[in-house]
Formats: C-alpha cells, structure tokens, sequence
C-alpha cells in the first residue's frame, strides 16, 4: 500500500471541505472493509484517506423516527443485526445483513459503506431495495435524498457527486401486513460472494417485488404486477412462467464465480424459495404472529 | 519515501502503549513489527482467513483491515493477552484438551473469536459455535475439535 | 525392523493421547514460525513478476529502484554466476531467478531487498522489465500437441533423454500380463480429469538467510531440511558443513514446504548484501510457487460377469508445471500403483509427467494417488452398476487378502483391506433404505509409502536423566514431537515432561530423509526407539560396571537401573560412572528402507497406506448443491501410537479431500494467470463446509514395521474421497461426472442434460457416458 494524508475530522463541514479540496484523490474510511482490500490489491491508491468515525454529526446507531428507522452512517452490520427493530420490520434486512463476511467483518463493515462500495453482488442491497431504502446525502450544495433503486448506476459507481457522503440510510415502517425473505446461492455453505442473490416482499396491496444481486450492472428491483403470485397454491406451471418473466430483467454474466447460464436458472430457483418464505412470512403477519419466531426455522437445511 | 509518521495511543492488553505509525501500516503490521506481538498472524490480508482476529474495544475484528491509525484510543486485546501471567485462559486450556491444535498457525485468530463468541453468548449452541467462527479457516482442518473445544469452555465456565 | 515391547514396565504412553507437544505455545501466540523470527539489520525482500505465464524478458532496468533510498539490492539472473546455477530434488532445472525467460505467472525476474518492507515493493514498481510475451502451453492437451512450445529447453534435459524435445518429462511404464490379449465380459472407457489445485497452508511461504561465519544460514519451514540443504549447497557451490538449515515448525506443509522454491535465492542474497534478508510471501504469491499436478486419466477397464477385474489398461497423464520439483516422482510413485488395492492379472500402465508453463507443481498429500483414487474408483462402481452387482461386493471380490500379491514383485498386501471397505459400509448404514435424493458411496485408496530413505536420531540421556531427543522431522500439525516423546517416555521411563524432542537444526538434529509420505513415526518412531534402547544397553553397562555387577543381572524399570536390591535413578548412575563432573549417555538410532537400485522406485514400499471412505449426501435438485450428511474414514494403521492425533488427521485429509472434490480449482485464463488468485475466489472447507457428521475409525492390527506394529498415516484420508461422494451423488441423481471439482454448477449442469437426454427419448437410457458433462 501506498502512503497517504490521514485525516480524521471531527464535523461533517470539515469532511466535506476535504472531500472539496481533495476530490478523486481522497477515499472516505468508515468499517475499512471494503477500502482496505482495494487498496492491498492496488486497485485504487488514494493520496488521501478521510476517517469518519469521529464525525460528531455521524450517528452509529438505529433511530426509530416517526415512519422510519434511520440507520446512522457509522452503523456496523453487528449491530444493525442486533436491533430489535430492524429485527421486527426489516427481517429480510437481517438475513442479508447476516451473510455478509464473517463475524469479524460485520463488526467493522457499515451498511452505508456496503451501498456505497456498490458492488452488484452485495448482499444488503437487495434487502434495502424491497424495503424502499432512501439514501440522505450530504454534500457541498446541502442535503438530498435519493432512493436506493436510483441509487446505483453500475458496478462500484453511484450517484454521489464530488464532495457528497451518506448521512443515513431510512427505512420507511410498513405500513401494512408484508412478508419479506433473503437467500442467496453461494459456491461453498461456508463465508462466501453471492453467486446471485434474491429479495422478496409480499403485501395484498401492491403483490410482489423481488430485487436481485450479483446478476446485473447493479442490485435490481423487479416489481410484480400479477398479483396471482401471492397465491400459496398457485400453479407451479404458471408461478414458473411468471418468475420466467422476472429473470428476463436480469442480465447476469459469466465470470469466475459462475456462468451465465446457472446464474440466469438460479434467479428463478432464488426467486421461488424467497417468494415462498415471503408468503409464509405474509400469512403470519396477518395471522398477528410475530415474524421473527419464523424466520430461525425457515432456512435451516435438514 | 518520506515516512510521514502519526503518534497514537493505544491500550494493548492492558498496558498503555504510545507509537508513531504510518498512516499506510495495517493494525496487525504494528503490533507484530512494532510491539513484537508476533501471535495474529498475516494469511490472506483481507480479511476472509481470520487469522489476524484481535479484540478491539470489545469485538472480534480482522486486524489486517484496520489502518494502525485508526486505533488511536482504542483497547486491543490479543492472543498474548489471553493468559494471566502462567495460567491459561480456559479457551486456551480447552483448545488444548480437545486436542484442537495441529499446527497451530490458526489458532490465536480462532481463540480470539471464540473468546469473543463466549463473551456475547455464553451457552453458545453448536450452529452459533460455527457462525461464531465462520471467519476463520484452518487448513489442518481441526474444525469438529476446535468446536468441541469452543463448547467445552462453555460449559466449564456454567459449572464454575 | 518392528518394534515389539521389550519394556519391563508399562506401555503407559503409546496408544495414548496426551496434549500435544507445542501446543501451548501455539495457544498462547508465543510459537514463532519462520517469518516471526526477527533478526538485527534484517533487509526484506520483495519479488518482482510479470503478468503473464511466458515471456521472454529482454531487459531488466533496475536504475530507479536502487536510486531509492533504502534499497540496498537488486538481483536478476545478471548478478548470478554463469552459467545459471540450477537445482531441483530430482533435476537441477530449476533457476535460482528467471533466466532470460519466464516460464510461469508469478516466477520471479528480479529480488529487491530493502531496508523495510514498503521501500522493498515500492521499489518493485520502479523496476522497468521490457518483454516480450511468449505463446504457452497451459493445459495438458496444448502441451502435448505436436509442435507446441517447449517449457523447457533441450539442452537443460539429458542427452540421451527421448523425450527431450518435447513437453514430457518423463514416461513411467509399468505392468504385467498382457491387456492386448485378456478377455472381458465388460469393457469400460473413461477419462477422468482432476483439477489443479493449490495447498493454501495458513501460514503463507516464508524464508530468512543470513551469513554465518564463512558460509550461509537459511530459515524456512521446510519439511525437509535437508534436501534444503543440498539444494543450497548445489546452487551456491557451498559445501555442507557451511550451510546450516534452520526450520522452524510449518504452519500447515501438506508437501507444500517440502522443496526449495526461494531459499536459494535468498541466500544469494544474504551474502551479497552481508546482511539477514527475509522474504515473505502474500497469500497470493504462495498460490502461484506451490500447487498439486493435475491430471488426465484414461482408465480403460475390463471385468467378468461376476465382477472380477481382468484388466486395466492406464494412461495416466499429470500436468507438472514449469520445473520438475518432485513432479516426476509423484508421477512414477502414483503410476506405480495406479491399479490400486486390487488383483489385476493384466495392467498396463503409462505415467506422463507433462510439463506446462504453470506453477511448478509439487508434493501434496497423497502424492498423485488422489487423481488415480478418483479414476480407479470411479470406474469400480460403474462396473458395478452395469454388471448389477452392489459396489461394495465388487470391490470385495477384488481386494486381496493379507500376505497375497497387489503388485507383482513388490511387498504383499500388510493389512486387512477388505475389512476397511467393511467397516466404512456398516458405519454408513450401507443397505439401509435412504430419504429423498440422498445417495451414498464407498471408496478405498491405496498409497505407497516411503521406500529407500533413512532417519536419524541422536538420543541424549543428560547428566539429571532427562532426556534430549535430535531428530529433523518436521511437527508441521500432525504432532511428531508428541509422539516422539511418547516413544522416548515409553522406552525408557522418562517423563514426558523431562523430554525434549529437538527438531528444525541440521546444526544440531542428524539426517532424515524427509517429512513425507506418511514415514516418520515409522522410520523416525524406529529410530528413536533404536536409539533410545542404545541408551538402555549403555546403561546396563555403565552399571556393571559402577557396581561391579554381571550385565545380565542388570534391567531396567519404570525409568531406573534395577541392580540388585536397589533401584538407581539415571542422574545417579551418571555420577557414580563419570564422577563428580558428570557426563551423558548418548546413542544414534538408524531406521533405513534398502535402496534397490534396480527397482523402479529405487526400493519396495515400507507399507501400504491404506483407507477406505464412506458417505452420504443429499443433493439440491434444483441448485445443484450437495450436502454431506455424513463421511467416515477408516485407516489400516497398525497401532495408533497417539489415537486423536492420528484421528484428526485423517478428518483433516478427508475434509481436504472434501476440498478438491466439491469447491477448489485453479482457474487460467489464455495467458496462464491464475484468475481466482486469493482467499476471495479459491475457495476451501469451512467451518459450516465440513459434513454434518463425521467419524473417524482406526483399525489397528498391529501389523506395521513401526514401533508397536504401527504404520504412517495422515495421507490415506484424503485418497479416496472424491469417488465416495462422486458414487453417492450418482445414486441419488443418477448423473455421473468425471472431471472434478463437484462444484453445484457442474452437478446443476449434469443435472440439465440429464433431464434433456431423458425428455428427448421414450425410455431411459442405459449407457453411463451420455450422462458424461
């Protein structure tokens, strides 16, 4: 690794004065899980490195606000997992965030450092786009807010303009009865990159949406309008065709992870096991159980 | 190479320790190069092997990913730190009665996750022994030795 | 020579699993491997490779490097004696630095050595190498076509070598009976493919050097410290008493860290500059210097109706990389028993060692048996399936029995084989009925051991009665001191607490051999226990002497001199023999496999490594993932000298094997570079990878030439994994692949054609190989 200016500032005017002066030359440092590992391989070799853990402004914790939960830019995946409220609205969210690395890299890796990483296989992604994420920004001209699904425009590329920074990351409470579900295909059942990885939120109002990773420039949302996928007892014949349908908005490649082939099959295989998670998940919640008492059971293999 | 060198603080097991480090040097170089702390060991450098595993004011984190600089203030335990004086840690002491160490090159990083495992939840079951440990390989692969180690601890320290 | 009990005392340690030796300092972070040794005024090394896997370098300008402040040296092949110094452990052929050419991704051109590590890789990017990229041969099949590039060039080969102007290194023929004329009721054809495959100890490679007085000190965690040392003492022109080896325990060999890679190099290093130099390796860089030979096997079989073999007819055919390292031995040692634990009447057998512009390959558990291990079994249970006999019952009528001939003029089958295959079935629940897409399988390998070599030990009785054992095998995980100590108490009523086993020295610990193919509690057990029993001879005689008794009227017991009416405490018995000044008693025990020149492997295998594995899966129909519900391994081991260790080694070979079988490939691109260079995309065996039961079973007869009737082990795990899970995945699917690894995709894809083969015809289909990828 090459040396660099390390700075640690203490406001968010001071980031952003940096952030101004420095432009592509300057890298913004939170959990390191991400940058540090491009910076070993060379990929990128910033002249400067800006700490944001002693941001007074930069929350690390979850908020509940009035229709939303705000999760401070300095939250690590640990303690995102662990909040009784994430737990409760956002379950999908929780088993995303649960994949992702290992124990030691939940504890330093922020959720606001994996969206901005943009990596199309991330696996928080899919999980915040059926939730709605909105992403606060911060920069130069003042705050703004973009949601996730406009979020990223292609591998490691976002919306952030020069001198911005994520301040937050909200999550609009439901405001009915859904199921949501996680899952993922990975090459080993040990820590691994998704292979493809697939979201799904089901509500009686507007049917089903699914998002996926890894098969794609970006994570995507496909949104459902056949409403018939909410139907347990559906066909198989006319479930298949339909999540037939949702695959075709993705567009996965070939690279050493996978073929395009699989990834193309297992979109459809990822789309059908969340979808029936995410019914089960959306029965219980109009049945007024708990969501949560179901989820440690669903993915347990034999 | 001008060496622009930045003076941190930091408490590693125990004893306050004030270093000048480069702003580029990961946490695990300075505490092997610059405190001798040679026990978290260096494999893939990215954090997926776990080998470099330390508690950082708390957590189990992959040293290899923390820039030395970044721990200005912070509370590192490491393997070294385990033991009190000549008695072992009972990690450490069941690591070794359940005969989970072959070569041993895996084992600080997998004893510190364990630790931390053990902190957080006590009665861990064997699912959560291996989510606990999911970051950490070991190639000799004393995987089933080292979990019944992890539950041995666990249940000594119900019946202390 | 097999040890029997001669202690009048108890047996109390062998058979026994006290803690390991060496594992408190492990624990405790205290144990210091190769690169945390910390010499004053140490510079580092850093490498500097190309991108690619063939080139030739046409200039190496190191101009800007050596005008940064703190480097102190540049080395390319310019600054190296002329002609290129070469070495090898069985050819000379490998360069100190890339000579003129690199012949894989990630063969260094030039060595910067530094004041520190920073100043060392930056000066790396500094250097300017101009070169031209080559066309190269990365694949068995581009090596072998006709008019390909040769990896290496003819006039670093023999003269009289017939293959010297092409990409075989060698040819190993070997046989009896004659194929051509045999005749079988069931002919079957296949070619199966292994893939290539790198060690990922946890500890990444790592050397010190350093000058010592007139000559060079070298630090690395070699298995095998002195074939280190002849390979520093050939590059360097050295002679041996000036190169002293120093081997720290390796963090995880696996015969990764069996043969010199960069050693030499450092230690031209060393004393060029005057200085300590150290190089430590990336994980990355270790994955491009070490790595298993891949393979090609055509096994054409034949059987009776009832099962029997009537031939084999083997072309086996290993991708070595660009130097030979021990590549041709693995090829001549693997194609020597490439018919595997059964009677054949007719073989043929045709080993290829092909060179390619790749990683040289090296030494990896199991030493070319797996790749057989994956055709011979493979194969077993197609024959059975189209003769409708059970796989287990077909491998019974074929293994031979003990003390019967496996291969013709070589040592008969040592150990009860078809017990093995048994015992994995019963532990499996073999014949019960089985849950939806769930499948199960049984496999045997079968290894040769260690043929002509030696060991030595020097055993020092000191002046208190504790005791010194010196020995060079390497404790790299599977526990040798402990053993060793075993032994030693055992032997003569030591403590094991008063022992200690001294290793990693060649100043200090006599010859061995190596650490390899599971030989050291058999050859180094032999010869401790050799020595040890000196030291009692030496002792009564010292006695005799001291008090004026008969020898014969003298025993040992329960570690003290029996002389008469009193019982002497060793410590004791030195004063009174050597005086108020005190002395020691010490004995060099030996342990040798006969060289036969005219043999050829150059001698008969010490023993057959043996062990069968058994498994069930399940298979994800629709994701092509496979879980293993249970894997049992059951190893012919003589006698366990300590059972947990040797048991853990075997659950780590299996799931090692678990590793080649379901998740690790090295993958190429056109240009030779490794595209999954990293823990990031070469994936290996987790925690949450590993089956969800396991079991690990001894079988211990007794009938091993080590101490105790034991034999090695610690290889035989990883043999045979593979086919088990290959038959089990074609029991619950019906699909058979033949090229590893069982990655789910692979299975998915079997899985697709499967189910296209069977839409497009009206019945099923009865031949095995449209269900080949």
């Amino acid at each position: 690794m090459n040396t660099f200016l390390y700075f640690r500032p203490q406001s968010l005017d001071e980031v952003i004065t940096l952030l101004v002066r420095y432009g592509r030359e300057a890298r913004l440092l939170a959990g390191g899980t991400d940058l540090l590992v491009q910076m070993r391989h060379d990929l990128i070799a910033p002249q400067v490195v800006i700490d944001l853990k002693r941001v007074a402004e930069l929350r690390a914790d979850v908020q509940l606000l009035d229709g939303a939960l705000r999760i401070g830019a300095l939250t690590v995946l640990s303690d995102l997992i662990e909040d009784a409220r994430v737990q409760q609205y956002f379950p999908a969210l929780v088993e995303a965030a649960s994949v992702v690395g290992s124990v030691q890299i939940r504890n330093r890796a922020t959720l606001s450092g994996n969206i901005c990483n943009a990596s199309p296989a991330a696996d928080t992604a899919p999980a915040l786009l059926i939730y709605d994420a909105q992403v606060n920004l911060i920069g130069p001209d003042g705050r703004r807010t973009v949601a996730l699904r406009r979020f990223f425009l292609g591998p490691r590329k976002t919306v952030l303009q020069q001198g911005e920074l994520v301040e937050a990351i909200d999550l609009p409470l439901p405001r009915e009865a859904s199921g949501a579900a996680f899952t993922r295909l990975t090459r080993r059942r040990g820590v691994d990159l998704a292979t493809v990885n697939a979201a799904c939120l089901a509500r009686r109002s507007d049917g089903v949406l699914f998002a996926f990773g890894a098969v794609a420039p970006t994570p995507i949302l496909v949104p459902v309008s056949d409403n018939r996928l909410l139907v347990t007892s559906l066909d198989a014949a006319i479930r298949r065709a339909i999540l037939d349908e949702v695959a075709a908005h993705t567009s996965p490649i070939s690279d050493v992870r996978a073929s395009r082939e699989y990834r193309l099959a297992m979109v459809k295989v990822m789309a059908k096991r969340a979808l029936e998670v995410a019914l089960q998940r959306l029965t219980a919640a109009e049945a007024q159980l708990s969501p949560c008492s179901l989820s440690d059971n669903l993915w347990r293999r034999t | 190479m001008e060496k622009n060198l930045i003076p941190i603080s930091i408490t590693v097991n125990g004893r306050r320790v004030e270093l000048e480090v480069q702003p580029q040097h990961t946490l695990l170089k300075v505490l092997q190069n610059q405190l001798d702390l040679i026990g978290s060991k260096e494999c893939c450098g990215e954090g997926e092997c776990g080998a470099c595993t330390i508690l950082a004011n708390g957590r189990a984190i992959n040293s290899c990913l923390v820039l030395a600089v970044e721990a200005d203030g912070w509370e590192i335990v490491t393997i070294e730190g385990l033991a009190e004086d000549e008695r072992l840690d009972p990690l450490q002491e069941a690591f070794l009665k359940a005969g989970a160490v072959q070569c041993g090159y895996c084992i600080p990083g997998m004893v510190m996750s364990a630790k931390y495992l053990l902190m957080k939840n006590p009665h861990p079951s064997e699912d959560e022994v291996r989510q606990g440990l999911a970051g950490n390989l070991c190639r000799c692969a004393g995987y089933n030795r080292i979990i019944a180690a992890v539950q041995m601890a666990a249940s000594e320290k119900e019946a202390a | 020579m097999s040890a029997s009990v001669e202690n009048q005392g108890m047996v109390q340690w062998v058979g026994s699993s006290p803690e390991r030796v060496g594992g408190r300092e492990r624990v405790t972070g205290a144990q210091r491997y190769t690169g945390d040794i910390r010499l004053p005024g140490t510079l580092h090394v850093k490498l500097a490779h190309l991108n690619c896997g063939h080139a030739r370098i046409l200039n190496v300008d190191a101009s800007q490097a050596l005008r940064l402040k703190g480097v102190v040296a540049v080395l390319t092949a310019d600054d190296l004696p002329k002609p290129m110094p070469r070495f090898g452990p069985v050819y000379n052929d490998r360069p100190v630095i890339a000579d003129g050419e690199v012949k894989y991704f990630g063969e260094p051109v030039a060595a910067v050595a530094a004041e520190d590590e920073d100043t060392a890789l930056e000066a790396v990017k500094l250097l300017r190498i101009e070169y031209e990229e080559l066309p190269g041969v990365y694949t068995i099949d581009e090596a072998l076509r006709p008019g390909a590039p040769l990896v290496q060039h003819p006039s670093i080969r023999a003269a009289d070598d017939p293959f010297r102007q092409s990409n075989i290194l060698n040819e190993w023929r070997f046989g009896w009976g004659d194929v051509d004329q045999a005749q079988a009721d069931l002919v079957i054809e296949n070619v199966y493919r292994f893939p290539l495959v790198t060690h990922f100890p946890i500890e990444n490679l790592a050397y010190q050097a350093a000058p010592e007085k007139d000559g060079v000190a070298v630090w690395s965690s070699i298995q095998h410290p002195y074939v280190l040392q002849r390979a520093i003492v050939t590059a360097l022109n050295l002679p041996a008493s000036k190169v002293r080896i120093i081997a720290p325990d390796p963090g995880g060999g696996f015969g990764g860290k069996g043969y010199p890679k960069y050693e030499p190099l450092l230690a031209f290093l060393a004393l060029r500059t005057g200085r300590p130099v150290r190089l430590a390796l990336t994980l990355e860089e270790t994955f491009q210097a070490i790595r298993r030979a891949a393979s090609q096997i055509r096994l054409r079989s034949g059987f009776t109706a009832d099962g029997r073999l009537v031939f084999q007819d083997i072309e086996a055919n290993y991708q070595l990389g660009a130097y030979a390292d021990i590549g041709s031995r693995v090829v001549s040692k693997g194609s020597y028993v490439a018919a595997g634990p059964y009677h054949a009447p007719n073989v043929r057998i045709v080993g290829r060692a092909v060179l390619t512009h790749t990683t040289p390959s090296t030494a990896f558990r199991g030493f070319g048996i797996p790749q057989l291990s994956w055709a011979l079994e493979s194969q077993m249970d197609e024959a059975a399936r189209q003769l409708g006999l059970d796989r287990l019952e077909i491998r019974l009528r074929n293994i031979p029995a003990k003390g019967e001939t496996v291969i013709p003029g070589d040592k008969p089958v040592d150990g009860d084989w078809r017990m093995l295959l048994q015992r994995a079935a019963n532990a499996i629940g073999w014949g019960q009925p089985l849950g939806k897409n769930r499948g199960r399988g049984l496999a045997i390998g079968m290894k040769n051991s260690a043929s002509a070599s030696a060991s030595f030990a020097i055993g020092r009785l000191l002046q208190d009665g504790s005791l010194l054992i010196l020995s060079s095998t390497s404790d790299m995980g599977q526990g040798a001191r402990t053993v060793f100590s075993q032994l030693a108490a055992d032997e003569l009523g030591i403590p094991l607490d008063r022992i200690s086993i001294v290793m990693g020295d060649t100043a200090l610990a006599p010859f061995d051999a190596s650490t390899s193919a599971s030989r050291s509690s058999v050859f180094m057990g032999n010869a401790i226990v050799s020595a040890c029993r000196q030291i009692k001879t030496q002792l009564r005689q010292m006695a005799a002497e001291a008090y004026d008794m008969a020898e014969d009227c003298i025993r040992l017991q329960e570690g003290k001199v029996i002389c008469g009416e009193r019982a002497v405490a060793y410590d004791r018995l030195i004063r009174d023999y050597y005086g108020a000044v005190r002395g020691e008693v010490i004995a060099v025990g030996t342990a040798r496999g006969k060289y036969l020149p005219n043999h050829p492997l150059g001698g008969q295998a010490a023993f057959w490594e043996v062990a069968a594995v058994g498994c069930e899966v399940e298979v994800d129909e629709e994701t092509g993932e496979i879980t293993i519900h249970k894997l049992v391994t059951v190893t012919d081991i003589g006698k366990a000298l300590n059972p947990r260790q040797a048991e853990a080694q075997d659950e780590g070979a299996a799931i090692m094997g678990l590793g080649h079988t379901l998740m690790e490939h090295l993958i190429l691109d056109e240009a030779g570079r490794i595209q999954n260079l990293g823990a990031l995309d070469y994936r290996i065996p987790t925690i949450n990878d590993i089956p969800l039961e396991m079991e690990t079973i001894l079988q211990e007869n007794g009938d091993g030439p080590g101490p105790y009737g034991s034999k090695g082990a610690g290889e035989s795990g990883i043999l045979a994994v593979s086919p088990a899970v290959g038959s089990a995945i074609r029991e619950a699917t019906g699909v058979t692949i033949h090229d590893l690894p069982l990655t789910p995709e692979k299975v998915w894809l079997a899985l697709q054609e499967k189910r296209a083969c069977e839409n497009s015809f009206a019945r099923p289909l009865t031949d095995p190989k449209s269900y080949v990828e």
